[in-house]
């Protein structure tokens, strides 16, 4: 199941789990050096070793529309750089929607798989698999020195970037993101802010994952990253009810009049909501608010992003009406039968 | 290439990074880079891209630049030498900051080895491989504990385990080399 339609493990904090892993095929050039013989070459390589099952959807990625494009981006299937590139590329799904493999993003090949909430081992498991399969195909570049040789040397080594989605408004309001930051980077990771347009952090919504690539093993690279946000859970936790016990009608106040700008605003932009879905979503952490999920709030989120509305409805066009269908896809998610088990 | 600035000496330093989108490049000989350095012409701080940016964006845009700071680059610039595969020459992949193909990494191992090591800590891969070098590592990791082995009984005067380890070892060693062949 796609991360934003099932719960998973510490859904009030993390996101979803993501892992990342890139490949190249030997012999051929990367980037501006491919011509687009070469680049066809590559995506029927891939699209042929992942052929022999039914579980993987294909799509030319350069024939989609820039709406279909940018919102697979909005939906986290795929990077910026591959939705607003241009050439032969091409985008091979799992069917379940937990696997993405781009090929033709900056490297020949990135795996990328999703999964809900806490489950990092999950994600590495399932993106192993897919390199596996891959790896019984085709030639994979690699060095017994250098490891996975990769376009940009910083992903030399494992070619794995692991990371965390992770809701964090208690360590946000307490102004320790600098210094979260600073600590974060002096032991190999890296933290990044997930906002809108706009991008104000309103959305609480930040994305830490590991730097370093070479000399560390997939298996400690995971390990590592789970230990830290394991810890960052339970802070983050902390600075929530502290949050709330410093004054707890405030807070609530705040987190009800979003809940009931969800329930009844006619015009919502991308940055309202993204303020709304951060209130909301702690006021549900705190048990302020009951009669809704993180997950489903995560999925309005999703559904809520500017393309993703343009696809998903029709007569969609000016920022007025993208406003409107914003409010009432927030409106007809919020009313919907609960998704998935808390 | 000669110097930029003086347009006398070769140019050994080159200094590449990008201010909101403006790209500035400078080629420089010794002196005029250490020059611009004193008067804080490149001394920028590495580009941390700003927290609140895109996911996954600003990455590349970090490490490009941090691919040409000239103290990462070094004196060599192998002029002369192009990738066997790609064509690239090093001044191409400093400029991209991006390597032109796989072979890349091995032609210019040495131009290359000091900024790999100075973005991860390390120079060694530790972990997965695909199965085609699987076989490969496994048999180096045989021969490395033979031989650690071999070492061992000898200062433990064991000449009889350490003559039997080296004929294992030998034997090993005989299967590679046809294989190579
Ligand atoms: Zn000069
Ligand atoms: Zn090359």
């Amino acid at each position: 199941m796609k991360w934003y339609e099932s719960c998973g493990k510490d859904r009030d904090v993390i996101v979803s789990s993501r892992v990342r892993l890139a490949r190249n095929i030997v012999d051929y050039p990367f980037g501006d050096r491919l011509d687009d013989a070469s680049k066809k070459e590559i995506i029927a390589k891939v699209k042929d070793a992942l052929a022999d099952g039914k579980e993987y959807v294909f799509r030319d990625f350069a024939s989609l529309s820039e709406t279909e494009r940018i919102a697979a981006e909005e939906e986290h299937a795929v990077s910026p750089e591959f939705a607003r590139g241009s050439g032969p590329r091409a985008l091979i799904e799992s069917a379940d929607g937990t696997a993405f493999i781009m090929i033709l993003e900056e490297d020949h090949i990135r795996i990328q798989t999703i999964t809900p909430g806490f489950s990092l081992d999950e994600a590495f498991d399932k993106a192993r698999e897919i390199d596996g399969k891959l790896d019984s195909k085709l030639n994979i570049a690699y060095d017994e020195k250098l490891g996975y040789l990769t376009h940009c040397p910083t992903n030399l080594g494992t070619g794995m970037r692991a990371s965390v989605m992770m809701f964090l408004p208690g360590i946000a309001h307490s102004g320790d993101l600098r210094s979260l930051q600073n600590q974060l980077g002096k032991i190999g990771l890296t933290i990044r802010g997930m906002a809108g347009e706009g991008s104000s952090a309103d959305g609480c919504l930040f994305q830490i994952s590991n730097q370093v690539t070479l000399g560390v093993s997939e298996e400690e690279t995971v390990a590592k990253l789970v230990q830290i946000t394991e810890r960052l859970i339970e802070q983050e936790r902390t600075l929530r009810r502290k949050m709330y016990e410093a004054d707890r009608e405030a807070l609530t106040d705040r987190i009800m009049r979003s809940y009931g700008v969800m329930l009844y605003a006619t015009l919502v932009d991308t940055q309202e909501l993204f303020r709304l879905y951060s209130d909301v979503r702690l006021g549900v952490s705190l048990g302020v608010i009951d009669c809704v999920t993180a997950e489903r709030l995560d999925r309005i989120l999703v559904k809520c992003m500017p393309a993703v509305l343009i696809r998903d409805n029709d007569g969609v066009r000016d920022a007025r009406s993208r406003d409107r269908a914003r409010a009432e896809t927030i409106r007809r998610l919020l009313s919907g039968a609960p998704e998935g088990k808390k | 290439m000669l110097c930029e600035r003086c347009k006398k000496n070769n140019a050994t330093v080159f200094y590449r990074e990008s201010i909101n989108g403006k790209e500035r490049s400078l080629s420089l000989c010794e002196e005029c880079a250490e020059k611009a350095r004193k008067n804080g012409e490149l001394e920028t701080e590495f580009p941390v891209d700003g927290f609140f940016t895109k996911p996954l964006m600003g990455v590349d845009k970090l490490f490009g630049s941090l691919f040409g700071f000239p103290q990462l680059v070094g004196q060599t610039t192998s002029d002369g030498k192009k990738c066997p595969l790609c064509g690239a020459t090093f001044r191409d992949l400093m400029a991209e900051g991006k390597a032109g193909c796989p072979e890349c990494y091995k032609t210019f191992s040495d131009e290359l080895s000091s900024t790999i090591s100075r973005i991860h800590g390390a120079t060694t891969h530790t972990g997965g491989a695909p199965s085609r070098f699987k076989a490969g590592r496994d048999l180096k990791q045989k021969i490395r504990s033979l031989e650690k082995g071999i070492k061992t009984a000898v200062e433990e005067e064991n000449y009889e385990e350490a003559a039997r380890l080296r004929d294992e070892l030998r034997a090993i060693r005989a299967e590679k080399g046809d294989e190579e062949k």
